[in-house]
């Protein structure tokens, strides 16, 4: 039995990474994806408003180099990608890609041997600010004002991802994070679903009733997957902590919390085991083997493809009463190279990738674009339409107007990041007290960040 | 033959040999030898990767900077932590299977190929299937000494104290296959005229592989030192798949803060000055063992 679910989970796993990777189909091969997203082209295109007569007309051709991850299997880059090239035909695209894991360091070196990136994707503020730092990348401030965007439409993380006052990207994608609960479990267990400024305590509770079995069939009341972020998500969204601030003790009372939860009530399955065993936070939702838990927006996608429950979303829970009016997470952010040959036609592809026509492509596969508007809230209302048991309210969740990043931008942020890491491992094997695992933590992120 | 004759004649043949040795030369000393020297250079100063014009003298500086490193001082414990206790148990454990498998006992290539597969499957796989195996809760291993009745099992890589021992475990079982061969090679030297001399002599099982075996294969220990301290001292691989040098820094050893500072922190000057740290201990270490050898295996 204990076998089995572990071997649902690894296969919910492998298709979770599939459908991610899909959009859907998954299923296209390498070779044959040039055909596929050639007959996406024309749709895409006619679905833009057709306005592929407005290619820019200055004839010359050119390519454009762009650096990504991850791009041979998410056909949304494809759609996205052919349907530019459909608009401006003078303009081509040439992914150039590297292994998801690696693509933090590996942009970082290239990026230092001055490739002629045009475009350059990254994973998040800290590998940005590392790129910012060594001026890598190009300012954007005349870009945007020449172009006239209204930095509404990204909810705030243009400025949020300046360094020294200055511009360097445009969010692509952003994802708040959000507690996903099983509507399911909740009925099954007579207990209220969880609403919109939740006390740490009220969290603790509802998991703690929620919990029942024993062995491999036990239903945990909660899900805290691994990160660092799974623990500080909560007091970052009320701005209560600062990831490179000079005092983690903020972050006590949260760490008691969960720690109490994994210790005393066990409510929440054992840090250390799920280290040990690589566990991955999507089988173990989808497999209804807990009724809550604290993931990314991007986890919608998943959920769409995988579960067969009814479940539900709301903000995360803290320790000031917080509602659902900050949101908490992270960005894919898109810079132009230092290097480039061609900026000009890589601000073109920024603009539009970024704009309206590439945000829609991204929210029909439930993926939230770093734009907002009505039209994306409207695509993320209708997906409750798809499918039985997906929630209707979630652009209520998605169009948040506070948005805080998760780590600021700062040049040393990756480096104190995986402080942070450590001593969160740390604090969750139950190594050290949370008190002393925080202090440690402070000292030491101040020291690299030379606080 | 007249000397000139002679001299072209030899300077052709030089050359020939030359250019046989020359492709692996030169892919040697473009991709090995440059970079090495390169980063002695670079351990005296600072680069963030960026144009090689940003390259600045900062002399002893990143020398300095181990001092107020925490988590070098705690890497560089853990690389002699580490070495400890793969280097003397592995070493004795290949020289017994070896001798075991030099008896004449049935199925004897069946053992030898079971020995020598840990060292030929992927580290991969093996880091993955020893974390399921050691898996705290659910892992056989923790199921069995349950059984048998011991309350509180480790908590294998999960837990600070053992992580590091289940690493050292799992090297030993996976390096023991190879020195094993090694040995075996050796004890295959051994002409057995002398096991009889001593045989005759009434030496029982203890002596003969006090006075014989164990002289004998001597070079073979010396060997095996090295290449096993060396191994162990730029051990990586291991701690990346595995423990990724949790938890905390609990199996952070030297390499591997070296790759952090280098490609995570972009501090190639730092983590050459640790690369350079490491050369030193390992060249003294080797000095020290090619002494011993001298000095042990002269009545051979």
């Amino acid at each position: 039995m204990k076998k089995r679910r572990m071997w649902a989970g690894l296969m919910a796993g492998a298709m979770a990474v599939g459908s991610l990777a899909g959009c859907g189909g998954g299923g296209a091969s390498t070779t044959a994806a040039p055909t596929t997203a050639a007959s996406q082209t024309e749709t895409t295109a006619a679905a833009a408003g057709g306005d592929t007569t407005t290619a820019a007309a200055s004839g010359e051709q050119v390519t454009i180099k762009v650096s990504l991850w991850d791009y041979s299997n998410t056909d949304y880059y494809k759609t996205i990608f052919s349907a530019f090239e459909a608009k401006y035909p003078n303009i081509k695209v040439e992914a150039v890609e590297a292994s998801s894991a690696e693509y933090d360091d590996l942009i970082q070196v290239k990026m230092a041997s001055k490739e002629d990136f045009d475009v350059v994707f990254t994973k998040g503020t800290p590998a940005l600010s590392a790129l910012v730092a060594k001026g890598h990348v190009l300012e954007l401030d005349d870009y945007i004002a020449q172009s006239g965007i209204d930095e509404a439409v990204y909810s705030g993380l243009t400025q949020q991802m300046q360094l020294n006052g200055k511009t360097y990207a445009v969010p692509f994608r952003k994802d708040n994070n959000l507690l996903f609960y099983n509507k399911d479990l909740f009925d099954a267990a007579g207990v209220a679903y969880p609403e919109d400024g939740m006390t740490m305590d009220e969290f603790r509770e509802m998991a703690k009733t929620l919990t029942s079995g024993e062995g491999s069939s036990k239903v945990y009341g909660a899900h805290i997957h691994t990160w660092a972020s799974n623990v500080n998500q909560y007091a970052r969204r009320t701005e209560e902590y600062d990831p490179w601030g000079n005092d983690k003790s903020v972050l006590l009372p949260y760490y008691e919390t969960i720690l109490a939860m994994q210790n005393e009530d066990k409510s929440v399955m054992d840090y250390g085991s799920l280290k040990s065993s690589s566990t991955h936070y999507s089988g173990v939702f989808y497999n209804q083997q807990a009724a809550m838990m604290q993931m990314g927006t991007w986890f919608i996608n998943m959920m769409l493809e995988n579960a067969d429950f009814n479940w539900g979303v709301c903000s995360l829970p803290n320790m000031t009463g917080e509602g659902n009016t900050k949101a908490v997470g992270g960005v894919t952010p898109v810079s132009i190279g230092a290097y480039a040959k061609h900026p000009e036609e890589a601000w073109k592809f920024i603009e539009y990738v970024c704009g309206e026509e590439g945000a829609l492509v991204l929210a029909d596969c439930g993926i939230v674009p770093g734009y907002t508007s009505d039209k994306v809230n409207e695509i993320f209302d209708a997906l409750a339409d798809k499918k039985p048991g997906i929630p209707e309210n979630l652009s209520k969740y998605i169009d948040i107007d506070t948005y805080v990043i998760e780590q600021p931008m700062h040049p040393q942020g990756r480096e104190a990041d995986k402080i942070i890491t450590e001593e969160h491992d740390l604090i969750m094997t139950n190594s050290i007290s949370a008190a002393d695992g925080l202090q440690e933590m402070t000292e030491r992120v101040n020291e690299v960040l030379g606080q | 033959m007249s000397e000139a004759k002679k001299g072209s004649y030899r300077r052709k043949k030089t050359l020939i040999a030359y250019s046989f040795i020359a492709p692996n030369f030169i892919g040697f000393f473009i991709l090995t030898f440059l970079p090495i020297i390169f980063s002695f250079v670079l351990s005296v100063c600072e680069w963030d990767a960026g144009n090689t014009s940003q390259i600045t003298f900062v002399g002893l500086d990143n020398f300095m900077r181990m001092a107020k490193d925490s988590t070098f001082k705690i890497s560089f414990k853990n690389t002699i932590y580490y070495t400890v206790g793969v280097v003397p148990a592995t070493l004795i454990l290949s020289l017994l299977l070896a001798m075991l498998m030099n008896c004449q006992i049935k199925g004897r290539t069946f053992f030898r190929s079971v020995v020598f597969f840990p060292y030929v499957a992927s580290l991969v796989a093996v880091g993955v299937v020893w974390n399921a195996l050691f898996h705290p809760d659910n892992g056989p291993v923790n199921q069995l000494l349950m059984a048998i009745g011991i309350q509180n099992p480790p908590r294998w890589a999960a837990d600070i104290k053992w992580a590091m021992p289940t690493l050292i475990l799992l090297s030993i079982w996976k390096n023991v296959g190879y020195y094993t061969v090694v040995y075996l090679a050796a004890l295959q030297g051994v002409p057995s005229e002398l096991y009889e001399a001593a045989k005759m002599d009434g030496a029982n099982g203890l002596q003969r592989f006090r006075y014989i075996t164990w002289p004998m294969v001597t070079p073979s220990t010396f060997f095996v030192a090295i290449m096993l301290t060396i191994y162990t001292f730029k051990v990586f691989d291991l701690m990346y798949i595995t423990t990724q040098g949790g938890p905390g820094r609990a199996t952070n050893v030297l390499v591997y803060h070296l790759y952090n500072q280098a490609f995570i922190s972009l501090k190639f000057g730092y983590a050459s000055a640790i690369a350079m740290v490491l050369f030193v201990i390992i060249l003294v270490i080797t000095l020290f063992q090619f002494q011993f050898e001298k000095k042990f295996t002269s009545y051979l």
